[in-house]
C-alpha cells in the first residue's frame, strides 16, 4: 500500500510539474496580454521536434539535454517574436472569441507544419544517461527522469516567482498587466514589456518541450494534448495566476496519477470531474485575479 | 468541380440580396437533388456530409452568431446523436426512424438544458469555453469505456434504416435513396432554424448578442434565453450527428475530440457568421478546400489554419462579409456615377 501511494505520489507530482511547463507561459501571456493561446500547445510541440531535432534520440548527458532544450527554448522565443509581430499584436483590441479562434487557426497551422516538415511517424527520445534508471523509494521504483522533471518544474516555478515579485522586471509586468493604460502613462514602454512577455511564454513553451520530449513518443498531436491540461489548470488556478497555476497542476497530475492507478479501467475521467466541480465551487479560480479585473 | 459553382454562387448572395438569394436556393435545390445522377458515389458522399456539416454549422452558429456564446465542445453534441442512431440501428431498438431522430435531438435538447442550467448563469467567455471543451473530451473518455459503442474502434455494422408508414414503407438502403432523405430533412432543418432567427425569439437573441445589460433593461430575461439558445443549438447538433450515422455507416472517436468541435467553428467564420447563411458557405468552401488538399499530409491543416488567422485578422466577417463589402463598394461607384 505504502509502495503504491509513494508510486502515486512521485508519478502525480511529475505529471503536475510537466502540465506546469506548458500552463506556466500560457498563464503568464494570460496575465498580462488577457488572450487565452490556443495554439501555445503547439509551439510546445515544436519545441519538442527542435529539441529532437537538434539533440538526436540519445542525449550525451544531462547537461548536454538541458542545453538542446534552451536551443529549443530560443528558437521557439523566436518564433515568439515572429508571430507576435504579425499575429498576436493585431489581436489586442479585438473580442476574446476572435483572439480564440484565430490562435487556434495558429495551432492547426504549426501542425499542419510538423506534419509536412516530420511527418506523421511517432519519434522517441531517450532520457539522459544520468536519470535514465530507477531507484527504489519505499518499495516502489521511481525513475530518476521523473525527479528530474520535479526540479525542473519548481526550478521554474520559483525563478517565475521571483522574478515576479522580486525584481523591477516583474514589477513593471505586473504593472502592465493590471493596467496596461496607466502603466503607459508612468513611462513604461508597454508595447516592449508585451512582446517581452509573449516571447518569455513562447520560449518557455519551447524548453517544456525540449525538457519532456522523453516523457512521451512524439508527434505532431503532443501539443493538443498537453495543452488541454494546461487549459484546466490555468482555469481552476485563477487565469493570469502563476501560483494558482502551480497548485492547480499539482492536483490534476495527483487526481490524474490516483486515477490511473486505482481506477485503470476509468482512466482519464477524474480530472474532468475535478474539473466541472471546481468551476461551479469556484467559477473564478482559486486564486483570482486581482485588480481591475 | 460542381462543389466549386455552388461555392461560388452562394458566396456571391450574401445580402446583395432579396433578388440573388431565390436564385441561388433554386440552383442549389436542382443541383441537390440531381447530385446522385451527376456525381460518382464518393462526390457524392462528400456533398451528403457537406450538407450534415452545413447544420452543424448552423446549430453552432445560432449560439455564436445570433445570441454571442461560443461552444468549443460542441461536437459532443455531435457525438450524443450520432452514438444514438447508430445504437438504435445496430441493435434494433424497435422504433421508427423519425421517432429516433426526434429522441436523438431532444437527447441533445436535455443535456444542453443541464449544462445550461447548472453553468451558463456562472460562466462566460473563456470559463465557459474550457468547460465545453473538457465536457466533450470528458464524454469521449466515457464512451471508449463502453464496450456496447465499441470502445476505440468506433461503432459501425449496422444497416441503414428502413422506414415504415404502414401503408407504404420507405426503404432507404441504398445510399442514393438515404441521400434524398438527408437532402429533405437536412432542408427542413434550415427551414426550421431560419424561421427561429427570424422570429421574435431570434430577435431576443440578438438583443442578447449586441448589448446583454440593455437587453435586460427591456426586460428580456437573458439567462433564461440563453439556455433556449443552448438548447435549440445542441439539439440541432445531435440531429446532424443523428443524420450522419446512417450515411457514414461507423461512428468513431475522431468525431468526439475537440479538434471535431471547431469544424463548426471554422465554417461559421470562414463563410460569415453575421449572415444565416454564413455558416453553409463555409462549410462548402471548407469541403472543397479538404478535397483537394485531401492527399498532401499537413496541407489540409496550413491551409485551413491559414486561412482562418487571415480570415480573422482581415476579414472577421467572411466570405458572405467580404463579398457584401466589394459589392458595395461597386454599387457606390454606380451610385455616384
Amino acid at each position: 500500500m505504502t509502495s503504491q501511494a509513494v508510486f502515486v505520489l512521485f508519478n502525480g507530482l511529475a505529471s503536475g510539474m510537466a502540465f506546469f511547463l506548458v500552463a506556466a507561459g500560457l498563464t503568464w501571456v494570460f496575465g498580462i496580454l488577457k488572450i487565452l493561446n490556443l495554439a501555445h500547445g503547439a509551439f510546445f510541440m515544436l519545441g519538442a521536434y527542435v529539441a529532437y531535432t537538434v539533440g538526436g534520440v540519445w542525449p550525451a548527458s544531462i547537461w548536454s539535454f538541458i542545453g538542446v532544450a534552451l536551443v529549443a527554448a530560443a528558437a521557439i522565443g523566436a518564433l515568439g517574436y515572429l508571430t507576435d509581430q504579425l499575429v498576436l499584436k493585431r489581436l489586442r483590441n479585438v473580442d476574446y472569441h476572435y483572439a480564440l479562434i484565430a490562435t487556434f487557426g495558429l495551432m492547426l497551422f504549426c501542425e499542419g507544419v510538423a506534419k509536412s516538415i516530420w511527418g506523421t511517424d511517432y519519434f522517441a527520445v531517450m532520457p539522459p544517461p544520468e536519470v535514465d534508471h530507477a531507484i527504489n523509494v519505499g518499495g516502489s521504483y521511481i525513475s530518476l527522469y521523473t525527479l528530474f522533471v520535479i526540479a525542473t518544474g519548481i526550478v521554474t516555478f520559483v525563478a517565475l516567482e521571483v522574478i515576479m515579485h522580486w525584481t523591477w522586471a516583474g514589477k513593471i509586468m505586473r504593472a502592465v498587466s493590471n493596467d496596461p493604460w496607466m502603466a503607459g502613462t508612468l513611462g513604461i514602454n508597454v508595447t516592449a514589456v508585451l512582446m517581452f512577455s509573449v516571447v518569455a511564454s513562447f520560449a518557455l513553451a519551447g524548453f517544456a518541450g525540449g525538457v519532456l520530449v522523453p516523457n512521451q513518443a512524439l508527434s505532431p498531436h503532443v501539443g493538443a494534448s498537453f495543452v488541454l491540461y494546461a487549459f484546466m489548470a490555468v482555469v481552476i488556478g485563477g487565469l493570469g495566476s502563476i501560483r494558482g497555476t502551480f497548485v492547480a497542476c499539482i492536483l490534476l497530475g495527483l487526481v490524474e496519477s490516483a486515477n490511473a492507478t486505482f481506477m485503470a479501467q476509468y482512466g482519464g475521467i477524474a480530472i474532468f470531474v475535478m474539473l466541472a466541480i471546481f468551476l461551479v465551487w469556484k467559477p473564478n479560480g482559486l486564486f483570482p485575479a486581482q485588480g481591475t479585473t | 468541380m460542381t462543389q466549386t459553382n455552388i461555392a461560388v454562387a452562394a458566396g456571391s448572395h450574401s445580402n446583395i440580396s432579396a433578388k440573388l438569394l431565390p436564385l441561388i436556393l433554386i440552383a442549389a435545390l436542382i443541383f441537390l437533388f440531381l447530385a446522385p445522377h451527376l456525381l460518382n458515389p464518393g462526390l457524392l458522399f462528400i456533398v451528403g456530409m457537406t450538407l450534415i456539416q452545413s447544420i452543424f454549422a448552423l446549430s453552432w452558429n445560432l449560439l455564436f452568431g445570433f445570441t454571442g456564446l461560443a461552444s468549443f465542445g460542441h461536437a459532443g453534441f455531435y457525438a450524443i446523436g450520432a452514438y444514438f442512431t447508430a445504437a438504435a440501428l445496430r441493435y434494433d431498438f424497435n422504433l421508427p426512424f423519425l421517432a429516433v431522430l426526434a429522441i436523438a435531438g431532444i437527447l441533445g435538447a436535455m443535456i444542453a438544458l443541464a449544462i445550461g442550467v447548472v453553468a451558463l448563469k456562472r460562466l462566460t467567455g473563456i470559463f465557459l469555453a474550457v468547460l465545453t471543451v473538457a465536457l466533450t473530451e470528458a464524454l469521449a473518455k466515457i464512451i471508449g469505456f463502453i464496450p456496447a459503442l465499441g470502445e476505440q474502434d468506433g461503432l459501425g455494422n449496422f444497416a441503414r434504416p428502413v422506414m415504415n408508414f404502414g401503408l407504404f414503407t420507405l426503404d432507404l438502403t441504398h445510399s442514393n435513396d438515404y441521400y434524398r432523405f438527408l437532402v429533405i430533412a437536412s432542408l427542413l432543418i434550415i427551414g426550421a432554424l431560419w424561421w427561429v432567427v427570424h422570429s421574435p425569439l431570434g430577435r431576443s437573441f440578438r438583443a442578447i448578442r449586441e448589448d446583454a445589460d440593455r437587453a435586460r433593461f427591456v426586460g428580456i430575461d437573458v439567462a433564461r434565453y440563453r439556455v433556449i439558445s443552448f438548447m435549440i443549438s445542441g439539439g440541432t447538433a445531435a440531429l446532424a450527428g443523428a443524420l450522419s450515422a446512417p450515411w457514414t455507416r461507423i461512428v468513431t472517436l475522431d468525431q468526439v475530440n475537440w479538434l471535431a468541435s471547431t469544424q463548426p467553428i471554422l465554417n461559421s467564420l470562414l463563410g460569415g457568421f453575421t449572415s444565416f447563411w454564413g455558416p453553409i458557405v463555409g462549410a462548402i468552401s471548407f469541403s472543397t478546400i479538404n478535397y483537394w488538399t485531401r492527399s498532401f499530409p499537413g496541407l489540409s491543416e496550413i491551409m485551413v489554419g491559414g486561412i482562418l488567422v487571415v480570415v480573422i485578422l482581415v476579414a472577421p466577417t467572411g466570405i458572405l462579409g467580404l463579398t457584401e463589402k466589394l459589392y458595395q463598394r461597386v454599387v457606390g461607384k454606380r451610385g455616384r456615377a
